[in-house]
């Protein structure tokens, strides 16, 4: 540090240390002259004595290092050098600009999505509780889901934990005054606040009285990054008022600015207590008494005692879970289960794994798709660092000649190979720089492919401290590795042969040089492999679509138990709405279903079926649609009708009397035959009763996203039990010309019911496909960069050689070798590091393939056509790079290269 | 022309430095002086050598420096101790008495 600092004042430090010499050497021939010595014999005598020289150095080195000193005139020799070679310094600078840039970019999301610790006390010590094997029960919400009174029970163990917490995710409508609107909250156990850590900005946090009882606490805490946006910041924020789904709940206090919750993919815009679920879940029939029964719908995490680590928790926690299972049988809501489902559920175990980022579903789902991403940033900075070796070695054989002199002159060669990784480092920093310069941009690019409400709330586009850090390492390795060969290079090699070469042709480093572009057509085909297959998945699952029709359709949703409905007045505005929009000019045909298609969730149950026996299924996706659903998006029924008039039940009784199942429901569990007039129903247990017919058979199509192929059950609409619904309304002309004349009808039956969004169905499709967008678009652009990168290399090794060979051809086209067989001899070279390249790669894509295969659609990972048109692409443009220098050594003029000599 | 007497040992530079600055502030020629008075007949010290000391021991923070009229009228860099010069040079004459004593009782084991 000091070193840093004496290096930028190091002009005071001399004009000091000059001064204070003079005083000593003047002082001093005083004394002499005094003393009776002549001057100029005194000034003598005292230059000898002081040897100023020397001194200056010695005192400079205490000043700075020797080392540090040479290695900034080496940065300051290389600066210089480079700006005298603006070609050859764009090149490189570009290549690691590309490779440092995009490797940050994709590591600054796998950075806030997979790696980011919560910023709470102590993040290390959160484990995540999960249950392994049969839960049982019912549930509702995203992966992990466990019960509320678990979480109650777990906090007794404060053996193993010295704190648990349990949280959920929910939307809610939330109105300050003004219109209601959708807002996300995560809802919590009163313990949050206390075992994250996390105190409060203003007010309070939720604490344990809040989550006493039901009904408890209607109070929320706001979100820092809220209350700014929605209240201003207003100082007088503690104590107002809100309607959450139209009941009024006291804000308490806004949390910390840093803090976004436990969830990196769901940021809440307020926090609200587990007390209040039933105002948080108005008329979900899954959701009664959550506070009493072992329905799952949170996820408990827990801090662990600071002696333990998970395993051992796991450990000693089963023999207390296992009375916990007995215990839990009786509680309320347990249902009735068979003895096979009994045994599997006793036989089940609690995991707990390390969770100081969290819990994430979005994590969940992107991770994957990151990390290969990530890998194949890697593979491209790799591959921008061999370009700029290449580039390196090329420019060392033009030195080659400056090199030897100073060789000659005394130089070591350690010195010398020093100043060319002082080279590349230089030259890799610039990089990085630029890299991280463009990074922010990137980011922004790659976030466009995520749904944008996702990307709006919970990722930044911002240069963090350890993105920053990461980016410095990176550039550092890439310098350090691109300048490894040549200054390996540069300590090897004959002194004598290398002065005594021409100018131009310097070092033999040929070999390396081919050894370079080989591994860079290996790593370029690795990379177009991949685009290729992500390439293919997503214009399969395009081509194949959901199996219903999207063009012109406009999708909205609305929830009306949110805003203070019954469930018979929303049933009976939502068929309202249903008329009304029918009968729109607009609209050719128009449909209603319970749950939206193609979000990545859906209701799901397990059915028994009555037919000559009972069959119990595994999850079926359920939903329940209107009459005119299958033919208003075009799914074709295969036998039996569609729900009509004779479905509903007579006002006043609730509940179901038939249903549609579609055609993966009947191969899978009726084998194929006649399902017509067969009874089913929801539940698995003894006390399931299959009281509803089939009454119709549909085609398959995509229920959850475009990848499933699941059994599906419907029911019909408007049997007085729709908490809100998903409106599909197939429009004359443009989807969105329709949105306004909705709106109007919508505001007409109810001015305060939001909507909760306007999609159409080609929208919906293309962000069930995000993923798949992201790793396509990422990978084919990556493919082709490398491709790009790993030409010009072949390029440049392969006008090297010509070069170097044109006294050699020369002589063979002048002793009657054809123009043909020249470029046969340089061409021969280019083919053997093609090939050479590609057996490396091929067995390197049947490894890499197995990790990406779960990302994959319809095409398996060493697809033979997709490798060989990968492999063809890549030799086509190998062979043209190559191409033109063997042209340009068949045009060899003879006496042209004979008297270069 | 071959001196008499016999060179500085390694590292008691720094700590003759350290002593003569605990007396008073000097500038660099009134310690090459104080330097050549102390130990005229016995140590001979490379009056250049006493820079790079001086430039060590002020970045290590046991001097500091300041720029001072001196007896002539000009301005002389002068330095003085810091405290935590003053608590080394306390470190510093403990262990060399230290070994000073060790190496006597050493001697005298021989001698008797």
């Amino acid at each position: 540090m000091t070193q840093l600092f004496n290096w930028f004042r190091r002009g005071a430090l001399e004009r000091g240390l000059d001064r204070e010499l003079q005083y000593h050497f003047d002082r001093r021939v005083a004394d002499l002259t005094a003393a009776g010595i002549p001057e100029p014999e005194a000034h003598r005598r005292v230059t000898a004595e002081l040897g100023l020289t020397q001194v200056r150095e010695e005192v400079r080195d205490v000043w700075l290092t020797r080392w540090f000193r040479d290695f900034v005139y080496d940065l300051r020799f290389s600066a210089r050098s480079f700006l005298r070679s603006p070609g050859f310094t764009a090149a490189t600078l570009l290549s690691l600009a590309l490779g440092i840039g995009a490797t940050t970019a994709i590591y600054s999301l796998v950075d806030q999505v997979i790696l980011h610790a919560l910023p709470v006390r102590d993040p290390a010590r959160l484990v995540l509780v999960d249950w392994k094997g049969d839960q049982a029960v019912g549930g509702f919400g995203s992966w992990n889901i466990m019960s509320y009174p678990m979480c109650r029970d777990l906090q007794q163990q404060t053996r193993f934990f010295d704190g648990v917490l349990c949280r959920a995710e929910i939307q809610v409508n939330l109105s300050a005054g003004g219109d209601p609107k959708p807002v996300a909250a995560e809802i919590v156990s009163g313990s949050y606040f206390s075992v994250l850590g996390i105190g409060p900005a203003l007010g309070r946090v939720i604490e344990e009285a809040d989550d006493a009882a039901p009904g408890a606490g209607p109070v929320i805490v706001l979100s820092h990054d809220f209350w700014r946006a929605e209240f201003g910041g207003a100082a007088d924020i503690v104590g107002r008022k809100l309607l959450i789904n139209q009941h009024p709940m006291t804000v308490v206090g806004v949390a910390p600015a840093a803090f976004h919750g436990v969830d990196v993919g769901a940021v809440p815009d307020f926090w609200i207590p587990a007390s209040m679920y039933a105002e948080a879940f108005p008329g979900a029939e899954d959701a009664k008494d959550l506070l009493r029964r072992p329905t799952r719908w949170m996820q408990i995490l827990a801090r662990l005692r600071p002696d333990l680590t998970p395993a051992q928790a796991q450990v000693d926690l089963q023999p207390w879970f296992k009375s916990w299972l007995q215990d839990n049988m009786h509680r309320p809501g347990f249902p009735m289960i068979t003895a096979d489902r009994r045994r599997d559920y006793l036989a089940s175990t609690l995991d707990l794994t390390s969770a100081p980022q969290g819990h994430s579903s979005l994590r969940r789902r992107l991770s994957q798709p990151l990390w290969v991403l990530f890998a194949a940033t890697g593979v491209l900075l790799g591959l921008a660092c061999l370009n700029v070796a290449g580039l390196f070695l090329a420019r060392g054989s033009a030195r080659g000649r400056e090199i030897g002199t100073r060789l000659a002159l005394g130089a070591s060669r350690g010195r010398i190979g020093r100043q060319l990784l002082a080279d590349s480092i230089l030259l890799a920093m610039a990089g990085g720089i630029l890299g991280v310069a463009v990074a922010p941009l990137a980011i922004r690019a790659l976030l466009a492919f995520l749904p944008q409400d996702l990307a709006a709330s919970a990722l930044r586009a911002t240069l963090s401290f350890p993105l920053l850090a990461f980016a410095f390492l990176v550039s550092f390795a890439a310098g350090l590795l691109s300048g490894l060969a040549p200054a390996l290079h540069a300590g090897g090699g004959s002194l004598v042969s290398s002065l005594r070469e021409r100018a131009g042709t310097g070092f033999g480093s040929i070999r390396l040089r081919k050894c370079i572009v080989t591994l860079q057509v290996s790593f370029s085909l690795i990379l177009v492999i991949v685009a290729a297959l992500f390439v293919r998945t997503l214009t399969g699952l395009l081509a194949k679509g959901p199996g219903f029709e999207t063009t012109g359709i406009l999708s909205f949703a609305i929830a009306p138990v949110q805003s203070g409905y019954s469930l018979a007045e929303a049933a009976r505005l939502v068929r309202r709405l249903h008329e009304e929009v029918r009968a729109l000019p607009g609209t050719r045909d128009s449909a209603t279903a319970r749950w939206a298609f193609l979000t990545g969730g859906s209701w799901n149950n397990a059915m028994t079926i009555q037919a000559d026996r009972r069959i119990v299924t595994d999850d079926v996706n359920l939903n329940a649609v209107s009459p005119g659903f299958f033919s208003t998006l075009g799914i074709r029924i295969l036998a039996g009708r569609d729900f009509d008039a004779r479905d509903s039940r007579p006002p006043g009784e609730v509940g179901r009397r038939s249903a549609i199942v579609n055609e993966a429901f009947v191969k899978r569990y009726l084998a194929g035959r006649d399902s017509l007039g067969l009874h089913i129903g929801q539940g698995s247990g003894p006390d399931a009763k299959p009281d509803v017919v089939i009454v119709g058979v549909c085609a398959d199509f995509n229920y959850r996203g475009l990848r499933d192929n699941s059994a599906q059950a419907f029911f019909p609409m408007f049997e007085g039990d729709d908490a809100g619904a998903t409106f599909y309304v197939k429009v004359r002309g443009a989807p969105e010309q329709a949105i306004p004349s909705i709106r109007r009808l919508v505001r007409q039956a109810d001015p305060r019911l939001p909507i909760l969004w306007f999609r159409t169905l080609d929208d919906q499709v293309n962000r069930s496909l995000t993923t798949e967008c992201l790793l396509a678009a990422l990978s084919a652009s990556f493919g082709a960069l490398a491709l790009l990168l790993s030409l010009i290399g072949l390029y440049g090794v392969m006008s090297f050689v010509v070069t170097r060979r044109t006294r050699e051809i020369g002589i063979r086209l002048a002793l009657g070798a054809t123009g043909a067989s020249a470029i046969r001899l340089v061409l021969r070279d280019a083919v053997t590091m093609i090939a050479v390249g590609m057996a490396i790669a091929l067995p390197c894509v049947a490894v890499l393939g197995r990790l990406v295969q779960s990302q994959l659609f319809g095409v398996t990972a060493t697809d033979p056509a997709t490798v060989a048109a990968a492999a063809l692409v890549l030799a086509a443009g190998a062979l043209g790079a190559a191409f033109i220098p063997a042209w340009r050594a068949s045009n060899v003029n003879p006496t042209d290269a004979l008297r270069l000599e | 022309m071959p001196s008499p007497r016999f060179p500085i040992p390694q590292g008691t530079l720094d700590m003759l430095i350290l002593q003569i600055l605990s007396l008073e502030p000097a500038h660099g020629y009134g310690i090459a002086q104080r330097l050549e008075q102390i130990s005229r007949s016995v140590v001979q010290v490379n009056q250049g050598s006493l820079y790079p000391a001086l430039h060590r021991l002020e970045q290590k923070g046991w001097l500091r420096a300041e720029w001072k009229q001196s007896e002539t009228g000009r301005e002389a860099k002068f330095y003085s101790l810091t405290p935590a010069g003053r608590r080394q040079l306390t470190i510093e004459k403990e262990s060399w008495a230290r070994l000073s004593g060790a190496i006597n009782l050493i001697f005298e084991e021989g001698s008797r």
